[in-house]
């Protein structure tokens, strides 16, 4: 029998020795976990679908070096932080020193703060179910810590450009932890791009603390080169009252996965879950959530929509687990696919486990085409078949795309669809 | 202006018309009556260029031009519109993008000037209300969780800013009551005009009390059986379609 393929020992080693003393030796602890990490094969339950599209080669273990130009689709209307190939670049970031909320770079916290992150880190993220977060533990060259204060307000959105310059083959390890007090509010948003043709690996670790009432609205826009892997993790931990709200806009490219994880620790939470997928040409996509209500009179919303164009392949598994406790619990969570050409592929998978007695649960998953009648109406009206294609499609996404908070994002999602409009209806 | 010389066309390898002949001028209006079933709705779908029917045999012309020659949308530019007996809902597509989608479409065929959002908004608001709709349903999703009577006036709406030149309505009296009926057949006689020609279809003679025809044809089994003025319409609701020598089990009312 041929043995598991694990990781390549080049992947144990950091580059950068730049992070303060506790967080260094964090690092180093966790790198234990990496000594014959298994890699998912097709017999890896969470990896089946997608473990054919993940190559790792030993030149890619590689740190990729923080420089280059930081680029962004985004036109940022609040404040942003730029980082290349996993750290900050100071010099293109731009926020303000407000009271009561620190946004710093792991590498300039001094040792008290360090030594407090380092019993934090990890902790918003169930390691088994995201096997690659373990190797961002032990690689994350730098990060970006952000402490809201009890009652603070971020008064607009922070971007976060993690930009991965590929120009040779490596990887980066974006990391970041927002920890947000009783009653604050933010809204972040993560932009992960690139330039360069190189094969690369970007290794994300996002994680949210709400303490109770605490209020935050995340935004995941990847857009990043066809060359890139990218596997992520965001883990959320809610307390009571908290209410959490995530909106993730993804593209493909030769491997996507994005592993989103909520706990629902305290009473009366809040988790909203909106994700649009579009994938065309070879590419890849897997998004895979996980809301575990803890807490009882919790309440989670979830609401997922792929798109598979040509002959790439789009995965949803959403997985909901009620504890025992959790009674008076309300989750809802529905996913639903497009398929625009017979070759694409969608797998869908909604996964409920539920162990009080007392719950609202509702789940729905459909995998459709076009609907040839509404074409047919479009059309009669003298419309152009390109484009009633492109309006029924974006009809498909438009509840989604419209709810993201910021217009900027909403904008630069936009653009990026019509090129994928562009493209697939191009013959029509 | 519309020539149809013996239509046949077939769905599922069924046929249902079986040699339609059918000459309208321009500024007429024709009814097309007939039972259930005798292929009133395939003439209009067909007319419309639905592919889901297959063209067997005859020919079709509007104003010389062989209509299936052309592509539904192009049919369209040409300027045929169909009124659907059963408008979609295409949630996701707000009323206002597709209707200016559609004029805009029509006005880059005539080689002219594409509306602007504020130039279109400021024409809808004028139309919504020559067929009685709330001007808030332009935001809201293409007929979704509209009324049948607010599907209809859509349809007319659509008419109106399309001002197609052959308007083919199919059953538009359907699941209308007698007010909706009023402000739809208001509609329809706006639309008549010297230039353009009207194909009514329906089943129940009541529409014609409102926009009168001036040619009635009976459909049965896939042709037309029996063609007059208006009179024949009132001789239908009178005496039913059993002295044609039709079958019809809905014909009592």
């Amino acid at each position: 029998m041929k043995p598991a393929p694990t990781l390549s020992s080049a992947f144990l080693h950091p580059a950068g020795q730049t992070l303060p003393e506790p967080l260094l030796a964090l690092r180093k602890q966790r790198a234990s976990a990496l000594i014959d990490m298994p890699l998912p094969t097709r017999k890896t339950e969470n990896w089946k679908y997608s473990s054919k599209y993940l190559k790792l080669s030993d030149d890619m273990a590689i740190s990729l070096p923080a420089e280059g130009k930081a680029g962004t689709s985004l036109a940022i209307p609040g404040y942003k932080v730029v980082f290349i190939n996993g750290v900050m670049i100071p010099e293109a970031s731009e926020y303000p020193d407000l009271d009561g909320i620190v946004i710093q770079s792991f590498s300039d916290l001094d040792a008290n703060e360090a030594q407090a992150l380092s019993m934090q880190l990890g902790s918003a993220l169930d390691h088994e179910q995201a096997q690659f977060a373990r190797v961002n533990d032990a690689r994350f060259e730098d990060g970006l810590l952000i402490r809201l204060k009890p009652g603070a307000v971020l008064d607009q959105p922070l971007f976060i450009i993690h930009n991965t310059e590929a120009d040779a083959c490596g990887s980066a390890y974006p990391r970041i932890y927002v920890e947000a007090g009783a009653n604050s509010q933010m809204t972040l948003v993560e932009e992960y791009t690139s330039s360069g043709e190189a094969s690369a690996l970007v290794n994300t670790v996002t994680e949210f603390n709400l303490t109770d009432g605490a209020n935050i609205t995340s935004i995941r826009l990847n857009m990043e080169g066809e060359n890139v892997q990218h596997i992520g993790a965001t883990g959320v931990l809610q307390g009571r009252n908290s209410r959490f709200e995530s909106h993730c806009v993804g593209f493909g490219g030769q491997l996507r996965r994005h592993d989103l994880q909520v706990r629902l620790e305290g009473e009366g939470a809040e988790t909203k879950l909106n994700g649009v997928v579009v994938t065309q040409g070879k590419q890849h996509y897997d998004n895979h959530t996980s809301i575990d209500h803890v807490a009882a009179n919790c309440t989670s919303e979830e609401t997922y929509r792929n798109i598979a164009a040509d002959q790439s392949h789009a995965i949803f598994n959403g997985r909901i687990h009620i504890h025992q406790d959790a009674q008076k619990s309300s989750a809802d969570m529905n996913n639903k696919n497009l398929l625009l050409n017979n070759g694409a592929e969608i797998d869908t998978k909604p996964e409920l486990e539920i162990y009080a007695d007392d719950v609202k649960c509702a789940h729905g998953a459909t995998i459709g085409q076009l609907d040839e009648t509404s074409l047919f109406y479009l059309v009669s009206r003298g419309i152009g078949r390109r484009e009633a294609n492109v309006l029924l499609t974006m009809a498909f996404i438009n509840e989604l795309v419209s709810q993201i908070p910021v217009q900027a994002v909403r904008e630069t999602a936009q653009l990026r669809l019509n090129d994928f409009f562009e493209q697939t209806f191009q013959e029509i | 202006m519309l020539s149809i010389k013996n239509l046949h066309a077939s769905v599922n390898g069924e046929e249902i018309l079986k040699g339609i002949n059918l000459e309208v001028k321009a500024g007429e209006v024709h009814a097309i009556m007939g039972p259930n079933g005798s292929g009133k709705s395939t003439l209009s779908q067909v007319l419309a260029g639905n592919e889901t029917f297959e063209v067997t045999a005859g020919e079709v012309t509007l104003n010389g031009d062989n209509l299936l020659d052309l592509a539904t949308e192009e049919r369209a530019r040409e300027g045929v519109f169909l009124a659907f007996q059963y408008p979609v809902e295409i949630p996701g597509v707000s009323n206002l993008q597709f209707l200016r989608t559609a004029v805009n479409a029509m006005r880059k065929h005539r080689g002219e000037e594409e509306m602007n959002a504020a130039e279109f908004m400021k024409l809808a608001k004028e139309v919504s209300k020559q067929v009685d709709l709330d001007p808030a349903f332009l935001k809201r999703g293409v007929n979704e969780g509209f009324s049948g009577g607010e599907k209809k006036r859509n349809e007319i709406m659509q008419a109106l800013l399309l001002q197609p030149k052959l308007a083919i309505l199919d059953e538009t009296d359907s699941g209308l009551d007698i007010d909706a009926l009023q402000v739809v057949s208001n509609g329809v006689n706006a639309l008549r005009a010297d230039d353009r020609a009207i194909l009514m279809v329906t089943h129940y003679q009541r529409l014609l009390n409102h926009i009168v025809p001036d040619y009635v044809h009976v459909l049965a089994g896939g042709k037309i059986v029996k063609s007059g003025g208006r009179e024949l319409a009132l001789e239908l609701e009178e005496r039913g379609y059993g002295w044609l020598g039709i079958k019809d089990e809905d014909t009592s009312n």
